[in-house]
């Protein structure tokens, strides 16, 4: 098969180079450059970006030796970040223990989806009655979303969805959805890149891509009326889960009405390079792209919420780039074999790199106050499973990157006490400006360890 | 007497004939393992003491289920004799579920959005256009195996956001906004031939490639609409090496004889040209020819430049009497445009008000139509729109609207208030059946039918109308891909190498060459050294992937349309294939690409659907098989019967392979490892026997007789204890022994397709309806369809009433 798509991937890597040096150029000019001119006071936003990696990590690869602080070195897996080291906080000691079984039984990967974000016990349910809870990201565009075009950004690099149950009776929604507008309406993500960037920026020639976006608006905005009219009237006529379902329809409405109007108060950026094609066929480009994607959002700040699923929990893709044809799920359950372990550390460590590349591309942008665009934002980057061998869901591999516009100190190992992860979202939530959100989830209060 | 008093009182009649006719039963042939201080799975029936107990519906499921299919009592356990299953069968189904056999709970469907395969073919029938939504829109939620579950189908912002954008774009594909074009007709470059007009290589996507250096003259000859002016236009491309090349040349383009081109060309690595002009011409035919010259001989010919013909295109006649009419325009406006403003609202609103009827596939309400109107005047009444702009702009609204994305049901007539239970309209049952049957929207025909009310009195005759029409093949195609999991064919990981190298006891020697490239740290050279290694002599190429989902589908089909046993899908004679296909199956005789249908010789291993490559595929790992899968597979699919799954903690079985000295350990050796442990016995010999038995069948389904130089041993006993030494013989015992589970989980799954939603409790007597169908009619697919079709969770909904009391 590789060299059957050899010239397929080629081709596709001409795409992604020439994106890529459209990103450069757009690198070149300062995000905020327009407020800059009209004399607007000046404030960086901070942005927050949600990473998953499915199925833990290797913890002895992973954990950094010592008990913490800003003299600590870069663990096997972590070594790819050394280039943004003093911009990482690698935190020990969290816990998702809504993933646990407790009465649920199995189905560790599809709860650590489901819960990641949320914090809460998932339903089990093959379907017909889903219950969640409101994701971080979610309740954090809420408060702050009507502050740019987008609310925010639910992207996905796993594009291939499977047939039947996705983990021992759990629905698949759990699995391909980190992020949950309400405990019953998942967001669906979003991987083809071309469709990111139209969805962002318009589509169309670059020329014409602000006008065909402000003119698509226009038009929809009878269409909007009409539809909603619809809708509403439908609505008295329904009850129990059909009227959920309309209600859904119709903030959904309110929300692209609501992103018409700012679009009429914002203005739209047009990012200096060409629209990118479809999905790479090459996983790395693809990863890649969707990262370039997210950062442009940033910038531009086009969104300041973002969620990202790099693989659904329980992925067993197979890494034959490294030369690894076994599964990663298959892998991660190595009963301490040498060979396995190696080869999930290696997998682990593969992703890192993933990472690194992003986070080394938001370090060398600047925004307007001479600091760099990772410098105002908080890349949590991590699992909801701590041990895959055994399913655990304590000490999860979890970093931060970049300082939360300075809420933060970074360049540190920080170990804590069996801290519950939403103690932490809280604390992000609160450096993103939100102001009173009691609780999230199963959280016990504001994680202290970043201040 | 009021409902909740006999309610009361059939409670009580249930716990008393509990007492007295099942508590004995149980007591006999269930206490050894579920009384008496005994409580495996934490069930014991001595222990029910309240009537909320002893009425426990999740628990009378589970026992209705594991004693029909035999699983309990276990092997050599007295078991209960047939009146005493009836008898207990009886009291689970209508006093612990209550179900009324005269009027079965229809059960509650949630309003289904339509899902990307729906919402294409919908559009593709109104319309006429065919849009992407595989790529345009994000993957369906599914529940219970399928993507057309209303609960499990979700709307978020972003798919909204897509719908209207979807909907602007269909519109503007679709429907013209002006009724006379200027005419256009498009003469490809490949379609120009002659002398010098080089081999199919240089004839490649309608284009076609000249060297600079050799002389070409060719020519096509092109008819014309009429007599008028008209703009010729020519597109070429110079497209040349990398690296500069000195060759220059002449095109010489003649129109009937006179040159309307004479340029000379140099060297660009890539530029394109459209070179335009205008001329007046008679309606008669023409004669176009081009006519290159090289400037530059051969002998100082560095690298390489082209010209390429593109196209040809040919715009007219421009005089605007002599506009043609839009392809589609009469398909949408059947009538010139009327003057005066009343006469354009009257018809905007009769065409808006036919098209969204059939867009809602239900009759429209007058507001509605009056609405949408509206829309198309204030925009037709804006300058310089057309009223065929306005038009289009309402129908793009008619997309968007939850009446077209939902399918939205009402009761037949106004039920009575105090009936549970209600049929559905006949709008809604056309709906129903063309969602069912083709996964599109109701043809006219089933409308016209539901519009006259005479769609309930011919249902079999609509059936079987509508199975003779080829979009019968999405039912095929979208139930079997996803109850057997084919679609997920083409995207499962495969590594051939390791598997190959697996069989053939060579995997060491892989690893080692990978190891070897890990450790250096290069993983860029990872696929060099794959090759070093040596070409896979099979691999899953998208070819092939494509073959094996089709076969699947292709097989599911043919047991529908030519009303088969179903059994046949477990142990069926005959298969469908192509040259590739064929190869990976060991079958001679098999040429081209085409699929086929292929009768098997008696004694093939690949009849029935189970040993199929596509099933064989996707319950393996990506560098083995999974036995565990595998059994899984069947135990979920054809027995109706899945495990618990495994409990946390259970390591892979890679993991325990360094407890075996002499040998690598078979999976076969592997799984008895894992079977040894008591935690794992007791699902495991559920499964493992099964997955174990489809051994000689790779990772890539390719037929194998050893595995890591070990032979295969197919051989097994069911935990029911039949026993079988090949995977024939076990096909056979599944497709006899074990028919009426077959039938179960066949119509349970068909069932929950057909609705669109979770088959409940309640369902259990529609289900062994279907089944008793299916056996008085020797299983045969038809049986099994109208079973569906005629039930009543298909045919009835429940009534408000019954909704908010049941919820």
């Amino acid at each position: 098969m590789m060299n059957r798509n050899f010239a397929a991937e080629r081709r596709l890597s001409l795409d992604r180079r020439q994106f890529m040096r459209g990103l450069g150029a757009c690198i070149a000019l300062p995000a905020l450059e327009s407020a800059h001119a009209a004399g607007a006071a000046i404030t960086v936003p901070t942005r927050m970006a949600f990473l998953y990696v499915p199925n833990g990590t290797i913890p002895s690869a992973w954990w950094p030796a010592g008990d913490g602080g800003s003299d600590f070195a870069l663990p096997p897996t972590l070594e790819p970040l050394a280039g943004v080291r003093h911009r990482l906080q690698v935190i020990s000691g969290l816990q998702d223990l809504s993933a646990d079984p407790g009465l649920d039984g199995p189905g560790d990967h599809a709860r650590a989806g489901g819960t990641f974000l949320t914090g809460v016990r998932v339903k089990k349910t093959a379907g017909s009655d889903l219950r969640a809870g409101i994701s971080i990201d979610q309740v954090v565009a809420g408060q702050i979303g009507h502050l740019t075009r987008f609310a925010s950004l639910e992207l996905t690099c796993d594009a291939e969805t499977k047939s039947g149950n996705c983990d021992s009776g759990y629905a698949c929604a759990y699995v391909y959805n980190l992020s949950w507008r309400t405990p019953t309406q998942p967001l669906s993500a979003e991987a083809n890149p071309r469709l990111v960037f139209e969805r962002l920026f318009g589509a169309g020639p670059r020329g014409e891509r602000v006008a065909n976006l402000k003119r698509r608006q226009k038009e929809q905005q009878s269409i909007l009326d009409y539809v909603l009219t619809d809708a509403r009237s439908l609505e008295r006529t329904l009850d129990g889960r059909d009227r959920q379902k309309m209600d859904q329809y119709l903030t959904s409405i309110r929300e692209i009405e609501a992103r018409i109007e700012n679009s009429e108060r914002m203005p739209v950026a047009n990012p200096g390079m060409e629209t990118p094609g479809a999905v790479p066929a090459r996983y790395d480009e693809h990863i890649a792209l969707m990262f370039d994607l997210l950062l442009l959002a940033f910038q531009t700040d086009t969104t300041r919420v973002a969620t990202v699923l790099i693989a659904r929990e329980g992925s067993n893709r197979n890494f034959t780039e490294i030369g690894i044809s076994e599964g990663h799920h298959n892998l991660t359950h190595h009963r301490n074999q040498p060979e396995m372990i190696d080869k999930v550390k290696q997998i682990d460590r593969w992703y890192v790199q993933r990472l690194a590349r992003f986070l080394q591309n938001m370090e060398s942008i600047k925004e307007i106050d001479g600091r760099s665009l990772l410098h105002h934002s908080m890349i949590l980057y991590g699992s909801g499973i701590g041990d895959g061998n055994r399913h655990t869901h304590q000490n999860l591999p979890i970093l931060v990157a970049g300082s939360g516009g300075g809420a933060f100190r970074s360049g540190r190992y920080v170990t804590t006490n069996a801290e519950p992860v939403t103690n932490l979202f809280l604390t992000m939530a609160d450096a993103m400006g939100t102001k009173g959100i009691a609780q999230h989830g199963d959280s016990t209060g504001r994680s202290g360890v970043m201040s | 007497m009021t409902t909740v008093a006999s309610a009361q009182v059939a409670q009580r009649s249930a716990v008393s004939d509990y007492r007295n006719e099942i508590s004995p039963i149980l007591e006999d042939r269930c206490y050894e393992c579920h009384g008496d201080g005994n409580d495996k799975g934490r069930v014991a029936f001595d222990e029910l003491s309240s009537d909320e107990d002893i009425l426990n519906r999740d628990l009378w499921l589970k026992v209705l289920k594991n004693t029909r299919a035999g699983l309990m009592p276990a092997e050599h356990k007295p078991r209960p004799t047939p009146e005493e299953q009836q008898k207990l069968e009886h009291w689970i189904k209508y006093e612990v579920f209550a179900i009324d056999p005269r009027n079965p709970d229809p059960g509650r469907v949630t309003v289904r959005r339509l899902n990307r395969v729906e919402y294409r073919n919908t559009v593709r029938d109104l319309l006429g256009v065919d849009f992407d939504t595989q790529i345009e829109f994000p993957p369906d939620d599914a529940g219970y195996g399928f993507d057309n579950i209303g609960d499990a189908l979700s709307v978020s912002p972003m798919l909204m956001e897509k719908y209207v954008a979807a909907a602007q774009a269909i519109i503007a594909e679709a429907v013209p906004t002006v009724e006379k074009k200027i005419g256009e007709r498009s003469v490809p470059g490949a379609e120009f031939t002659g002398k010098g007009s080089g081999t199919d290589a240089s004839r490649k996507d309608g284009r076609l490639r000249l060297s600079y250096y050799e002389p070409a003259a060719v020519e096509k000859s092109i008819t014309l609409d009429g007599p008028g002016t008209y703009l010729v236009v020519l597109d070429l491309d110079v497209n040349g090496s990398f690296e500069f090349d000195p060759g220059r040349c002449r095109l010489t383009v003649k129109l009937d004889g006179k040159p309307i081109l004479d340029q000379e060309f140099g060297y660009y690595s890539d530029k394109t040209f459209s070179l335009e002009s205008t001329h007046r011409l008679a309606a008669a035919g023409h004669r176009m020819s081009f006519d290159l010259q090289p400037l530059t001989p051969v002998a100082q010919k560095k690298n390489r430049v082209d010209l390429v013909i593109a196209k040809v295109l040919i715009q007219g006649p421009l005089e605007r009497g002599k506009w043609v009419e839009q392809p589609n325009y009469r398909r949408f406006f059947p009538r010139p445009v009327p003057f005066g403003g009343a006469k354009r609202r009257a018809y905007a609103r009769e065409l808006l008000g036919a098209f969204a009827a059939r867009a809602y596939r239900r009759p429209l309400d007058d507001d509605t139509a009056q609405r949408l109107a509206a829309l198309a005047e204030s925009t037709y009444h804006q300058r310089g729109q057309t009223f065929e702009t306005g038009v289009a702009h309402a129908m793009a609204a008619v997309l968007a609207s939850p009446r077209f994305l939902f399918r939205l049901e009402s009761p037949a007539g106004a039920a009575s208030p105090l009936a549970r239970t209600a049929l559905i309209d006949e709008y809604s049952l056309a709906s129903r059946l063309s969602y069912f049957l083709w996964s599109t929207m109701p043809d006219q025909e089933l409308s016209d039918l539901a519009a006259r009310g005479e769609l309930r009195s011919s249902l079999a005759a609509q059936v079987k109308r509508m199975l003779a029409d080829p979009r019968s093949e999405q039912l095929a195609r979208n139930f079997s891909g996803q109850w057997l999991q084919t679609r997920d064919v083409k995207g499962i990981a495969n590594d051939a190498l390791a598997i190959l190298a697996r069989d053939d006891g060579e995997e060491k020697e892989l690893h080692a060459v990978f190891d070897a490239v890990r450790n250096q740290g290069d993983f860029s050279k990872a696929p060099q050294l794959r090759n070093k290694f040596g070409r896979p002599r099979m691999q899953l190429d998208d070819d092939t992937r494509a073959a094996m989902q089709r076969e699947t589908e292709m097989f599911f089909s043919s047991i529908i349309h030519e009303d088969r046993p179903v059994t046949e899908l477990i142990d069926g004679n005959y298969t469908f294939l192509n040259d590739k296909l064929a190869k990976l199956y060991g079958i001679p005789d098999v040429t081209g690409a085409d699929m086929r249908r292929v009768t098997l010789p008696p004694g093939s291993v690949r009849g029935g659907v189970l040993t199929q490559a596509s099933a064989l595929v996707v319950t393996s790992n990506p560098d083995r098989t999974s036995p565990v899968k595998r059994g899984l597979f069947v135990l979920d699919n054809i027995l109706g019967t899945p495990t618990p799954p495994p409990p946390p903690n259970v390591p892979a079985l890679e993991a325990s392979e360094k407890d075996f000295k002499d040998h690598e350990p078979t999976l076969r050796e592997s799984l008895q490892m894992h079977r040894d442990k008591p935690l794992c016995q007791s699902c495991h010999s559920r499964m493992d026997p099964i997955g174990l038995a489809f051994e000689n069948f790779n990772a890539m389904g390719m037929w194998r007789d050893q595995e890591r130089k070990q032979p295969i041993i197919a051989q097994g006993t069911l935990v029911t204890g039949e026993t079988f030494n090949s995977v024939n013989e076990l096909k056979h015992i599944l497709a006899t022994q074990h028919r009426l589970d077959f039938y179960r989980t066949l119509t349970d799954k068909l069932l929950t397709y057909a609705l669109g939603r979770g088959t409940e409790y309640y369902d259990t007597e529609t289900i062994d309806r279907i089944v008793q169908r299916l056996q008085e009619n020797d299983g045969r697919f038809s049986a099994l369809l109208m079973g569906v079709i005629e039930s009543a969770p298909f045919e009835k909904m429940r009534t408000s009433a019954t909704a908010t009391a049941a919820n």
